[in-house]
């Protein structure tokens, strides 16, 4: 069994716990146990901390980083804003010397050293990699297959771009969470535009609500035109943006979808056979009763 | 160099007190036989410091490093001044020789690669020879690079000034190689740059040799409908040229032929040039071949029989060919070829040529030798694989072409008789965007960082193009700047404007597919407005960035040019000397040097001639005398430096019964790569001899102040 | 001396057509870098003989950098190749005999790689001035 720190982040935990319970619980079905990071803080969020003060940004998040360094395990996460945040922190100041020491000057004061000696990964890449679980397994692990429903895949900006700094290769095109839909036994489905983004990130939603929806719906209409029956992403803030923002969206818009929205951890936890329940789906903004009826 | 044999003991030169003593050093013994000379013996060095205006003066101290340069052994003379390129400068050193008595110089300025010629005659003017001169790189090594740090320059001038005193106090007379120069040149790649070139050298009295690996010459201009700013039509402007350059009789063409290998140095390459096999014959090589009357004449009978069908890629792939074809009509030379890689040898094609006897489908590749005194690259450009920035869906999406292609879609001899219509479906666009700087200006890592130069002037073009040829058809054009910066091209920016097409400044985010109506949608943001942009059209025609032909390497291997960092093709001074490059006797013209359009291609064409031409027309060029000289008393015979030599310079000979290591000069170009390796010390590199270059060491990191 | 901050002296010996043209170029863009290094031109790398180096330690350089032209790349086709095989036997001779062989060090500048002459100098002067004095300077003198 493969042991990383597993850094929750925020919104997981707060607004959708089966997101968390669902990571453990998937995780260790394919041979990866996830053990807690304690005393880990906010990534920090990418948008809200780095695009005002860099350098809280890069100590915030070097904090948390030398947190699995004293653990001597590599941090798994499930968010596309942790993933920036962390992953992004963890290779500039690997990379970047001077950087380096103005972070671990501030972290001295709390007795810490950012040492560069872990790798941070998102769970959905260590699920899709051939060498760590791959879709074979995740086909295996199925006991509830997803057979019927057509499934449309998000992947989210933070994840993907910026294409230079990322090792995911396309950033236009990409296919592999789909290859991870399919294992489940759904049928994933293509749509217009889809590598545009939720709405929500780079501070969007929190500066111009209004805005950051009207992006939302252009991708709700998409998803509508391509009849899908439910929206799986791996980024728990894009889930918000997707799910309550259909509420959201309504009120402001007056039009309605309904679309459910999961976290695919939670989906890998339906086939995988765990209940509604347990995966707290009921605490989700939009209902998602149509597509358990289509898979239960 | 036959002179005085006077038996010299080692080191005549008095180094300083230190360095004379740590003198364990290796070699540092002049040769004992021919290329020895009295080394340093009563040297009296001359000094002389640059202020280059404030350029050295604003970040070296000139008058301590000139009271340094008093206290250095051999120094029988110090002086500075303003500019000593300048006439007066000059005028110091050729005076100075007589009056101090000088037997070396030392300039202390820019770098040599800039004035070394320029001193080196000031030197000889003076009455020494110009090799007793060597400078010392206080500029572009020392006051530039260390602009802040005064006391750090000053320091380092000093130290190279007492590096380049030990050197000239050895420095030796040497005659420079007088060589006949071939009367006769190279061109390399026959579109409008090469073409322009091989005429100016041929009107000039030159004989030429065209060398194009296509089948016809023309290159990229031939293959454009009209041409900015004038809109003439590009092949009513080109095929005349053509033609010239098929009839002119100094002109020697090489077309689907390569360059295979060079060798030699200015004013005689040997260049290999393989002739692919084409499979058909032209007239003459029937005739030499005793068919009489026979030969292609273009008719074209094969091509109707052939059965078998390739894209074309003058078409860019949009209409076909057989496999044995010709580009289009105006091809010149007017001769069929057989692509060998299709071609299934039914004989079809030989029955239909009949008594012209033209087809020879067992022709094998023909390497063909030239002696050359000069040659010009003119290798041109290729279109970037836009489909890398895969955002915009080119060879995703039908409707999504690149810029080329649109030329051959609007151009009346194109595939479509000059109908522009959409690949899906062959409907006339009504609105069509235009993505420019599509590849270039592109930090991201996927496209060229450079801008491409002409698809802001094209890209207008191609919307008026359309204005004009479909009534109603919007261009929208999606730019970051509009680069019109030539004569007439502002004014012709004016006239599209005017014309209707709509700007839009903003990158395209991305281009996504309608998959029913096989529309494309266009998402942007208009900079200006502070807009995003959605914009449903018929068309996309992407401006790609343009980069260095597929060979270019390659060749430019061959001639032993340099790239830079973009790719394209290193010239000598991108200034003061764009045409010509680091090796002597080659040139460059046209978009292999850099992006250019027509007139700027044909401008550096010409210029590229008329370089090419003067070592012709002089008749004679002096090389280098960098030469490898054996010290036979060294040598032990072991032959080791024979093979290291990249240009079979060496050979062992027998001399009063034994073997002993002998140079052909004209073959030696003065690497130093044998004098490197010997282990006996017995390969004297003349201007680079080992104790000169150790008597540099030893300045350095001993010191030498009195 | 000692109350002075000490500062390596390096020898650099550049090929005429490559690296002595970049090094030029980062002049001419004024790009900025430390003055501790003294430069030998040579026309190419292949003349330079490991004998020049040793006589450089000897009199007690603290580091040296050979610097040609890329791989393929050189005016004379193979000398850099020759010189870098050259340089890899020498960087074991000179561990052999107790210097460290991060002392001399041979690297690839071409004529358009102006910024990169400056990196590499700097690069050169940082390693040397994290290893100190050579310790075949007192030996020399
Ligand atoms: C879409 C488009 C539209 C344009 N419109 C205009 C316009 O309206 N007006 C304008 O001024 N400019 C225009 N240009 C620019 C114009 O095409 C160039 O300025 C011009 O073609 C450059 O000519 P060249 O001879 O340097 O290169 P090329 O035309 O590329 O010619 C190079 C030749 O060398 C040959 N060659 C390459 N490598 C080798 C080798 N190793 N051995 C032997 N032969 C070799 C090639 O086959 C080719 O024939 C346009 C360019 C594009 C892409
Ligand atoms: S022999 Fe080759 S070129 Fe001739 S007709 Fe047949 S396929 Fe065509
Ligand atoms: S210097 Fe030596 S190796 Fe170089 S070309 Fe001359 S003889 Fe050959
Ligand atoms: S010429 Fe630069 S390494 Fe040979």
């Amino acid at each position: 069994m493969r042991e990383y720190a597993f850094f929750l982040g925020c919104i997981a935990p707060n607004r959708y716990p089966g997101a968390e319970s669902a990571s453990y619980k998937t995780a260790e079905k394919l041979g990866i146990k996830l053990l807690d990071l304690e005393g880990a803080s906010c990534c920090p969020a990418p948008g809200a901390f780095g695009s005002i003060d860099l350098n809280v940004w890069y100590a915030m998040a070097a904090r948390n980083l030398v947190l699995a360094e004293q653990m001597k395990k590599d941090i798994a996460l499930i968010c596309n804003g942790c993933y920036k945040s962390i992953w992004e922190v963890n290779h500039k100041l690997k990379h970047h010397k001077e950087l380096r020491e103005g972070v671990n000057e501030v972290l001295k004061g709390i007795d810490m050293e950012f040492k560069g000696t872990i790798d941070v990964w998102h769970l959905a890449e260590l699920f899709y990699d051939p060498a760590i679980v791959g879709v074979q397994k995740i086909r295996d692990s199925v006991k509830v297959p997803l057979t019927g429903t057509r499934i449309a895949v998000h992947y989210g900006c933070h994840l993907m771009k910026p294409r230079k700094e990322r090792h995911f290769g396309t950033t236009e095109h990409p296919t592999w969470m789909e290859e991870m839909v399919a294992a489940l036994g759904a049928e994933p489905v293509e749509y217009r535009n889809k590598m545009l983004c939720c709405g929500a990130g780079g501070g969007v939603r929190g500066y111009d609500l209004v805005h950051s929806l009207d992006i939302t719906n252009e991708k709700m209409i998409n998803l509508m035109e391509a009849k899908v029956d439910a929206l799986t992403e791996v980024c728990p803030f894009c889930q918000l943006q997707f799910d309550r923002g259909q509420i959201e969206i309504q009120e402001k818009f007056g039009v309605s979808y309904n679309l459910p929205v999961l976290h695919y951890c939670e989906l890998l936890g339906l086939a995988q056979g765990m209940t509604p329940q347990e995966l707290a789906l009921d605490l989700h903004g939009i209902s998602c009763e149509p597509f358990l009826k289509k898979v239960l | 160099m036959a002179e005085k044999k006077t038996k010299k003991e080692p080191a005549a030169k008095k180094e300083t007190k230190k360095a004379a003593a740590k003198a364990a050093a290796p070699a540092t013994a002049a040769p004992a036989a021919s290329p020895e000379k009295a080394l340093g013996k009563d040297a009296r060095v001359g000094v002389y410091i640059c202020h280059c205006g404030t350029n050295i003066a604003g970040s070296v101290d000139i008058p301590a490093v000139q009271e340094y340069v008093k206290t250095l052994p051999n120094v029988a003379h110090v002086d500075n001044y303003q500019y000593m390129c300048s006439t007066p400068g000059q005028k110091k050193i050729e005076d100075d020789i007589k009056e101090h008595k000088l037997t070396g110089i030392v300039v202390a300025a820019c770098s040599p690669r800039l004035h070394e010629p320029t001193f080196r005659t000031a030197t000889k003017t003076g009455g020494l020879n110009p090799f007793r001169f060597e400078m010392a790189n206080i500029r572009e090594q020392g006051s530039w690079v260390h602009m802040h740090d005064r006391e750090g320059a000053t320091s380092k001038a000093k130290d190279a000034i007492r590096i380049a005193v030990a050197k000239a106090s050895l420095l030796q007379d040497l005659v420079p190689k007088s060589v006949p120069v071939e009367k006769a040149a190279m061109v390399v790649g026959a579109g409008v740059a090469g073409m322009q070139a091989a005429l100016d050298l041929a009107n000039a009295g030159i004989k030429t040799y065209l060398i194009e690996k296509n089948p016809t010459i023309g290159g990229r201009m031939s293959q454009l409908d009209k041409t900015f700013p004038t809109l003439d039509c590009s092949q009513c402007i080109l095929t005349p040229k053509m033609v010239d350059v098929g009839r002119n009789p100094n002109i020697e063409l090489m077309t689907y032929a390569e360059v295979a290998e060079v060798e030699g140095y200015i004013g005689n390459f040997d260049v290999t040039i393989r002739r692919k096999a084409r499979g058909v014959l032209t007239p003459a090589e029937a005739e030499a071949k005793g068919i009489v009357g026979g030969g292609c004449n273009g008719c074209g009978d094969c091509d109707a029989v052939c059965p078998v069908i390739k894209p074309n890629p003058f078409e860019m792939g949009m209409k076909p060919r057989k496999a044995i074809y010709i580009y289009h009509p105006q091809v010149v030379p007017l001769i069929y070829t057989v692509d060998f890689d299709s071609c299934v040898k039914c004989g079809l094609c030989v029955e239909a040529c009949g008594d012209k006897k033209a087809i020879d489908l067992e022709m094998k590749d023909e390497l063909v030798k030239v002696k050359v005194g000069t040659a010009v690259l003119a290798l041109g450009y290729e279109m970037f694989p836009i489909e890398k920035k895969e955002e915009w869906g080119y060879k995703k999406y039908e409707n999504v072409v690149n810029s080329l292609e649109f030329e051959r879609l609007i151009c009346a001899s194109g595939p479509t008789g000059g109908h522009l219509v959409r690949p899906s479906d062959g409907k006339t666009p009504m609105k069509v965007a235009f993505l420019l700087c599509a590849g270039s200006r592109d930090n991201t890592g996927v496209g060229k960082p450079y801008c491409s130069r002409f698809c802001c002037m094209y890209s207008l073009k191609h919307a008026h193009q359309i204005i004009e040829k479909i009534p109603g058809c919007q261009p929208y054009l999606f730019y970051m700047d509009i680069r019109s910066f030539g004569k007439m091209y502002e004014e012709f920016y004016y006239r599209i404007q005017d014309e209707g097409a709509k700007f839009m400044r903003g990158r395209v985010a991305n281009v996504l597919e309608d998959p029913v109506t096989k529309n494309l949608i266009i998402n942007a943001e208009d900079t200006l407005l502070n807009r995003p942009i959605n914009l449903e059209v018929d068309m996309v025609v992407l401006a790609a960035a343009v980069q260095p032909s597929e060979d270019t390497d390659r060749t430019r291997k061959l001639f032993g040019v340099s790239k830079s960092m973009d790719g394209w093709l290193l010239e000598a001074h991108p200034k003061l000397n764009p045409c010509g490059t680091t090796t002597a006797g080659v040139f460059l013209a046209g978009v292999c040097q850099g992006p250019k359009d027509i007139p700027d291609t044909v401008a550096s064409a010409e210029g590229a001639a008329s370089a090419a031409s003067i070592p012709i027309h002089m008749g004679e060029v002096e090389l280098e005398p960098y030469f490898a000289q054996c010290i036979e008393e060294k040598c032990a015979g072991c032959g080791m430096c024979v093979n290291l030599c990249p240009y079979q310079a060496l050979s062992l000979v027998e001399k009063d019964g034994r073997k002993v290591m002998q140079v052909t000069e004209a073959k030696c170009k003065g690497c130093g790569t044998c004098g490197g390796f010997c282990p006996g010390g017995a390969i004297w590199m003349q201007h680079f001899a080992t104790p000169q270059i150790v008597a540099q060491i030893d300045a350095f990191l001993l010191g030498g102040e009195q | 001396m000692a109350e002075k901050e000490w500062k390596p002296q390096i020898l650099g010996i550049i090929c005429n057509w490559c690296s002595y043209a970049g090094a030029d170029l980062a002049g001419s863009a004024r790009t900025q870098y430390p003055p501790d290094i003294r430069i030998v031109r040579v026309m190419c790398t292949g003349r330079v003989d490991p004998l020049f180096i040793m006589k450089a330690f000897i009199d007690g350089a603290d580091g040296v950098l050979v610097s040609g032209c890329h791989f393929g790349d050189c005016h004379y086709l193979e000398g850099n190749y020759k010189a870098a095989k050259r340089m890899f036997i020498l960087k074991s001779l000179l561990k052999n005999i107790g210097l460290e062989d991060k002392r001399l060090r041979m690297t690839f500048v071409s004529a358009s790689e102006g910024a990169k002459w400056a990196v590499v100098v700097k690069d050169v002067v940082d390693t040397v001035t994290s290893l100190g004095p050579s310790p075949l300077k007192e030996f020399g003198h």
